[in-house]
């Protein structure tokens, strides 16, 4: 397969947006190329910052709110999570999970201050997600 | 998962360049990655359609490999982050607008050579052109 032009790229990439459902639900997809889930609430253009080494959050360019974020290294998280709280099994299966589960597992995971800004941020996506009820897929290959 | 694997070799390579010798190279953008974004918005189907290889093509830099331990998962030959500013961005509805102030545009590129994320980012105080705090994120310039 060879690279295609940036037009004919464009053109594809219009042709997927135009013919989606323009209804935005939010969503929570898992990317194996990049072994992340990435959580969206709202369509809204974003600007990323990092909290910590597991999660970016996305903020909205418009509002400057949570809408989203994107979890990474997803496998080697659960798996230590697993290792360290066995309990949160019952929460965390191989499949469909609550996003605020990972973000809560996180919490109470970490070691850190409860009115830091990173904990505070995660008590925000805890919110987020639990308003949108979305939930990922998780691999623990 | 036969479906899952023949599904993620759907999709399109753009050309980008090789922070080795600026030569060029191709980068994969699943099909997957690209329904997913299209079916968030007109502005974020732009930005994967417009942006993404605009960064790809024509980077202020290019950066290798994570500086932190814990993200080993991404410490691997090969895992490149694009930086660029691009001429423009996108409202929510699609329509142009000027650039984000402040903020680079980022494209991570996994060590298959597959694009799989992109995003603003805010961008360093002294130096517009480069991601916030980029000397302590990044192990390497590559470009």
């Amino acid at each position: 397969m060879n690279a295609v032009s940036n037009g004919e790229f464009a053109k594809r990439m219009m042709l997927l947006a135009r013919s989606a459902d323009t209804t935005f639900k939010p969503t929570a997809t898992y990317d194996p190329d990049g072994d992340c889930v990435e959580f969206l609430a709202k369509p809204d253009t974003f600007y990323a910052e990092r909290i910590d080494d597991l999660v970016t959050v996305y903020y909205s360019q418009e509002t400057g709110e949570v809408i989203g974020s994107l979890i990474k290294s997803v496998s080697k998280f659960c798996r230590e999570v697993l290792t360290k709280m066995p309990g949160f099994r019952i929460e965390i299966h191989d499949g469909p999970v609550s996003l605020q589960h990972i973000f809560l597992a996180r919490l109470w995971s970490a070691n850190s201050e409860p009115d830091d800004m990173a904990t505070l941020t995660y008590r925000k996506l805890v919110e987020v997600s639990r308003e949108t009820t979305v939930e990922g897929r998780l691999c623990f290959a | 998962m036969a479906d899952k694997k023949e599904s993620r070799r759907d999709g399109l390579k753009v050309e980008a360049v090789n922070p080795v010798d600026g030569s060029t190279v191709e980068v994969f953008i699943s099909s997957d990655r690209m329904q997913a974004v299209g079916r968030r918005s007109m502005a974020h189907a732009k930005e994967c359609g417009f942006i993404v290889p605009m960064i790809l093509q024509k980077p202020t830099a290019i950066f290798e490999g994570l500086r932190r331990d814990e993200d080993e998962d991404r410490d691997v030959a090969g895992w490149l982050c694009y930086c660029g500013v691009p001429p423009h961005a996108y409202h929510a509805d699609g329509t142009q607008r000027d650039p984000f102030p402040n903020q680079v545009y980022l494209v991570f590129v996994n060590e298959n050579k597959v694009a799989y994320n992109w995003r603003w980012e805010e961008a360093d105080p002294n130096d517009a052109k480069l991601p916030q705090n980029h000397e302590q994120r990044f192990k390497k310039r590559a470009l």
